[in-house]
């Protein structure tokens, strides 16, 4: 039986007046690579940075864990943090840091992993993401696809349990894409639970367990890949993805 | 008294009475003035040493030593009271406030006791009657007989004076300006800025003899008997002070130790003019060097300490923490860093003994917290969300994320700002000069008023500025391409 790692209760995200997260109840279980997808403007990233508390939800619930993390402290999140990973559209690396330093700054400030443990880890994950030669490098240096996969590295480095990429490829130029995906891919394949937003059908098609399809606030549907993108039952699905699928 | 500045400081002592603090009057039923000074075994004598021959300081064995008719006549009265003396020096502007706030016991500061004056103070009866003179360039001596020669012609005198008052009332169709200091008037003359300058007789002589280019003239002023001369002025209602003072005065006139005084003093100025080179004096630019980089070095660190503490609370939740720093960095930016000085020195006196030179420090200090913090909270700003973001993802906590990612960053996009205000401090610090800090400034004057020189200090002090200013920002250069390093190994 698999065993449910977040589960979503209710969650509604109000901006003011705009309602941007309308009443979503889901359960992501253990290794699950879940792909959302769906216009811009249709609370895929709020969703996403719901899950980790980034934003925090108007009401509703979120457990992670069997633990409900929506009344935690500042405190108490630092620590469930440390296992949900994130990885962002716009990279965020520390400039001021070399890429080793950016991978061994949290296993050494919040887990008080030694220099020597943090550097054979970073060392180790930035080999899985093939930039051994690059750990030296100022984030300047590196090129887009480049410094997203030392991202992956750096939220890797606090051995989650759940990883979230919010639209990982969409700031890349187009020949950079395929590394990350390689690299996101491989991840998928180790048994690691993820939740992508990404407009990356080809991706969604050939990794995730489940596509939901985000509009409105609302997961309006979900389902495996194929069926998904062969059969989908909605209107607003087959509007979306035609309109996708056409570019 | 320089009026301006009594408004203002009325203003701030009701205030401050306002805010029910007490203490401020310090007039007493039973006046036990003089066995105060008796019971700390110091007078303490406030002056404006820049007046020779009332008050100048000498070069003696290369420290700067306060000299002059009115030092000696403060050594008799400390004398016969059986106390030490100590001689503290502030603006002649600010003499009167440094009585108000008891700062000091007394003044002697060849102060005319004007009705004016009387009104806030206390004198003693006159210790010397003098003739007003009027000081022109010796080219022009011939053009002017007196004071009546100078309609229309601009006039110089020093600024709170009886001088400024007897031509404002007797020189009426001749238009003032107004310096702090005779040095600088002297310079005002010399180039023409003003044709003549009111001064004491005393005082006219001793800068006329020691400049050729200059010559002396009576100005036959109309001198009410009461109000022409010096006396030694007390805060209200020290009249045991006052009378044991009077009884040193008449002594001292008895003995005719004022004709003594007067030619010590002399003495001692021919000695200060001997050898007015520059580099005779350079010790006492060393000094003034010293005190501006250690009012600076410490205002610096306290100011970074308070500005960072000052951005946090401006950039965090607590509303309370929030309304007192933006409160307090509002306040600080919108006063003049010389009312602070003089409030931190004069105002906070009042309750504890803040020397000159701590008070200068605080002052600056806490001026330059609120500009660093609005500077810090800028480079804080300037970091992008992502930046924090990602680390909060990674379980970094606030403080960690502040102090790891955050602040290095805005470190590295603020220090050229920073760089600024630390060099703007250099020159800013200056104005603790005034409550009598030997900081470079206030040296410059010293050796303005030794040397009856007005222009070559000045150049010196600001060669002096510059390569400290200069010397500073490339200091900072170096560090800021150094942080700037992390993006060049491409």
């Amino acid at each position: 039986m698999t065993k449910p790692l977040i589960e979503i209760d209710h969650l509604v995200k109000k901006f003011g007046d705009n309602t941007v997260l309308n009443d979503i109840s889901e359960t992501i279980n253990q290794g699950d690579v879940i792909v959302v997808i769906g216009a811009s403007g249709g609370g895929k990233s709020t969703f996403l940075r719901s899950l980790n508390l980034l934003n925090k939800p108007t009401s509703g619930k979120i457990a992670f864990e069997g633990t409900d993390i929506t009344g935690l402290s500042e405190k108490e999140l630092d620590q469930v943090r440390e296992k949900m990973g994130m990885v962002f559209q716009q990279f965020n690396l520390f400039p001021n840091m070399t890429v080793l330093e950016n991978i061994k700054l949290a296993p050494m400030k919040v887990k008080n992993a030694t220099d020597a443990e943090a550097t054979a880890q970073a060392l180790a994950l930035l080999k899985q993401v093939g930039l051994e030669d690059k750990a030296e490098a100022y984030p300047a240096s590196l090129s887009g696809g480049q410094m997203q996969r030392v991202a992956i590295a750096r939220a890797l480095a606090m051995s989650p349990d759940v990883m979230l990429f919010d639209e990982p490829t969409s700031a890349l130029d187009p020949e950079m894409v395929g590394e990350v995906l390689k690299v996101m891919q491989d991840l998928a394949k180790s048994g690691m639970t993820m939740i992508v937003v990404t407009h990356e059908m080809g991706f969604a098609h050939e990794v995730a367990d489940q596509v939901w399809f985000m509009d409105q606030g609302v997961i309006a549907e979900k389902g495996t890949p194929e069926q998904i993108f062969s059969a989908p039952k909605e209107e607003r699905t087959k509007d979306f993805l035609s309109k996708v699928l056409a570019q | 008294m320089k009026k301006k500045w009594m408004r203002w400081l009325t203003a701030l002592l009701v205030l401050l009475s306002f805010l029910g603090f007490s203490g401020i009057n310090h007039v007493q039923a039973a006046d036990d003035s003089l066995q105060k000074v008796k019971d700390k075994g110091v007078l303490v004598m406030g002056t404006s040493p820049d007046y020779p021959p009332y008050e100048f300081l000498v070069n003696d064995g290369g420290k700067n030593t306060t000299v002059g008719i009115d030092i000696s006549i403060a050594k008799q009265i400390a004398k016969d009271m059986g106390v030490k003396l100590q001689i503290k020096s502030m603006d002649f502007d600010l003499l009167l406030v440094g009585l108000q706030t008891g700062k000091v016991d007394m003044v002697i500061s060849a102060m005319t006791p004007t009705s004016e004056r009387k009104q806030s103070v206390d004198f003693s009866e006159l210790y010397y009657t003098a003739e007003q003179s009027i000081i022109v360039n010796k080219a022009d001596a011939k053009l002017y007989k007196d004071k009546d020669s100078f309609v229309g012609k601009k006039i110089g005198v020093q600024t709170g004076s009886l001088q400024a008052d007897l031509a404002k009332e007797q020189m009426s169709s001749s238009p003032q300006l107004g310096l702090a200091k005779y040095t600088d008037l002297v310079l005002a003359l010399k180039s023409h800025k003003v044709e003549g300058i009111v001064a004491e007789e005393p005082v006219a002589l001793a800068y006329v003899q020691h400049d050729p280019d200059l010559a002396l003239i009576n100005g036959k002023f109309t001198l009410d008997p009461s109000e022409n001369g010096q006396a030694i002025g007390f805060a209200k209602g020290a009249t045991s002070l006052v009378a044991a003072a009077n009884k040193s005065i008449d002594k001292i006139k008895k003995k005719g130790l004022i004709k003594q005084y007067m030619t010590e003093a002399a003495d001692k100025m021919t000695t200060n003019t001997t050898d007015t080179s520059m580099i005779h004096y350079w010790k006492y630019f060393a000094k003034g060097i010293g005190y501006t980089l250690l009012i600076t070095a410490i205002s610096v660190v306290i100011g970074v300490i308070l500005g960072t503490l000052l951005a946090l609370m401006r950039l965090g939740k607590n509303k309370l923490l929030h309304a007192l720093a933006v409160a307090y960095i509002e306040f600080v930016r919108g006063t003049p860093l010389m009312i602070q000085v003089m409030f931190v020195y004069f105002g906070l006196g009042i309750f504890l003994d803040i020397p000159a030179l701590l008070a200068g420090i605080i002052a600056v200090a806490l001026n330059s917290g609120a500009y660093v913090a609005e500077i810090i909270r800028s480079g804080i700003e300037s970091i992008p969300v992502g930046q924090t973001e990602a680390a909060r993802s990674l379980g970094l906590s606030q403080k960690q994320t502040m102090q790891s990612v955050v602040f290095p960053q805005a470190l590295k996009n603020i220090w050229p700002a920073l760089g600024n205000e630390f060099i703007s401090l250099i020159k800013e610090s200056s104005i603790v000069s005034i409550i009598g800090v030997t900081d470079l400034i206030y040296q410059l004057k010293v050796v303005q008023t030794a040397t009856y020189k007005g222009v070559q200090p000045i150049i010196v002090a600001m060669v002096i500025y510059f390569v400290l200013t200069f010397g500073l920002s490339k200091i900072l250069g170096y560090f800021e391409k150094r942080m700037k390093h992390d993006e060049a190994t491409h």
